[in-house]
């Protein structure tokens, strides 16, 4: 256990020393299981999720699964956390609340994250999801995480 | 129990269960009921969180969770409809324990002529002790392209050309 944390520090520290946010998402098995991705644009980080046939939920539409839609955008904010804070371990979520504005279309979803506040403990980030334009989301989600 | 759903909770669960995010996923429904349902998610190692201590992600109890309320959604339709989530909230309790298999339940609590509320909870040795529960709210959609011919021809199209079929339905 303490090895693996050891091991998950410094690859993390690695990851945010070579300004890559995908390094860090290499570190959850869960993100490669979903196929999000990331990287460094301007100040921010895009985050997306390239079209897969394991991710549709509904298929007569066919439409990305609702729920891989809210566990991208939940990990896109924890990794937004670990990228951009001062952090060491992975970050607790607390609660989630997303809206579904539009159906994710079976193409890619692109996302991007803010931190609205940082406490000593506790961080509220929004994530944003969208598909052929930013002024058009298709999903909209609030976060609190702890931290340590 | 009537015919209807009788013949429906099979097709709901095959429906769950084999396509798309679900089969990945690898759960299974354990109960359809009218307005009611349970399902039992085995832990996997791929769908690991927190690589520390092999947690699941908390987007897989999004997905289960989305998955059973919608399934606990469509029961209670009369008429070919679809019921797209409008919003979903979860509050995580505690940590998932790794290697143990994850429970979830979920009950539509009030079906209007608009909008089904519903709420749902996971947990894993004590539904008393859960994991995380939420409550999300679903849209009712008339439309006929949930029509049982419509849901053949497209199994159908799916087994010739396999995962293929969702490109050319998306690019149409």
């Amino acid at each position: 256990m303490t090895d693996q944390l050891a091991l998950f520090q410094q690859e993390l520290q690695k990851a945010k020393q070579q300004r890559s946010p995908q390094g860090i998402l290499d570190l959850i098995p869960y993100s490669s299981f979903i196929g999000a991705q990331a990287k460094p644009e301007r100040d921010e980080v895009l985050y997306w999720l390239d079209r897969r046939a394991s991710n549709i939920g509904n298929p007569s539409l066919p439409a990305i699964h609702g729920g891989v839609i809210g566990g991208f955008l939940e990990l896109s904010a924890a990794v937004e956390i670990l990228y951009t804070l001062d952090v060491k371990l992975m970050p607790k979520v607390v609660d989630f609340s997303l809206d579904y504005l539009r159906p994710g279309r079976y193409k890619t979803i692109y996302a991007n994250c803010t931190v609205l506040r940082q406490g000593k403990k506790l961080v509220n980030v929004t994530a944003t999801a969208w598909q052929d334009n930013p002024e058009t989301p298709i999903a909209t989600a609030r976060c609190h995480f702890l931290i340590s | 129990m009537n015919l209807k759903l009788a013949i429906f909770k099979p097709l709901l669960k095959l429906a769950m269960e084999r396509t798309g995010h679900g089969a990945a996923l690898g759960f299974e429904l354990t109960r359809v009921g009218r307005g009611e349902v349970e399902m039992t998610f085995p832990y996997k190692p791929e769908v690991v969180g927190n690589p520390v201590t092999g947690v699941v992600h908390g987007g897989v109890i999004v997905s289960l969770l989305d998955t059973a309320c919608g399934s606990a959604a469509i029961t209670t339709l009369t008429k070919p409809a679809i019921t797209p989530t409008m919003d979903l909230r979860l509050d995580y309790m505690h940590p998932a324990e790794p290697y143990q298999p994850i429970y979830v339940s979920a009950k539509v609590y009030r079906d209007t002529s608009n909008v089904l509320f519903c709420r749902g909870s996971a947990w894993q040795d004590d539904p008393e002790n859960p994991i995380a529960h939420c409550v999300a709210t679903f849209m009712k959609v008339e439309t006929e392209s949930v029509s049982l011919g419509n849901i053949i021809r497209r199994r159908f199209k799916r087994l010739v050309y396999g995962d293929k079929a969702y490109e050319q339905e998306a690019d149409r």
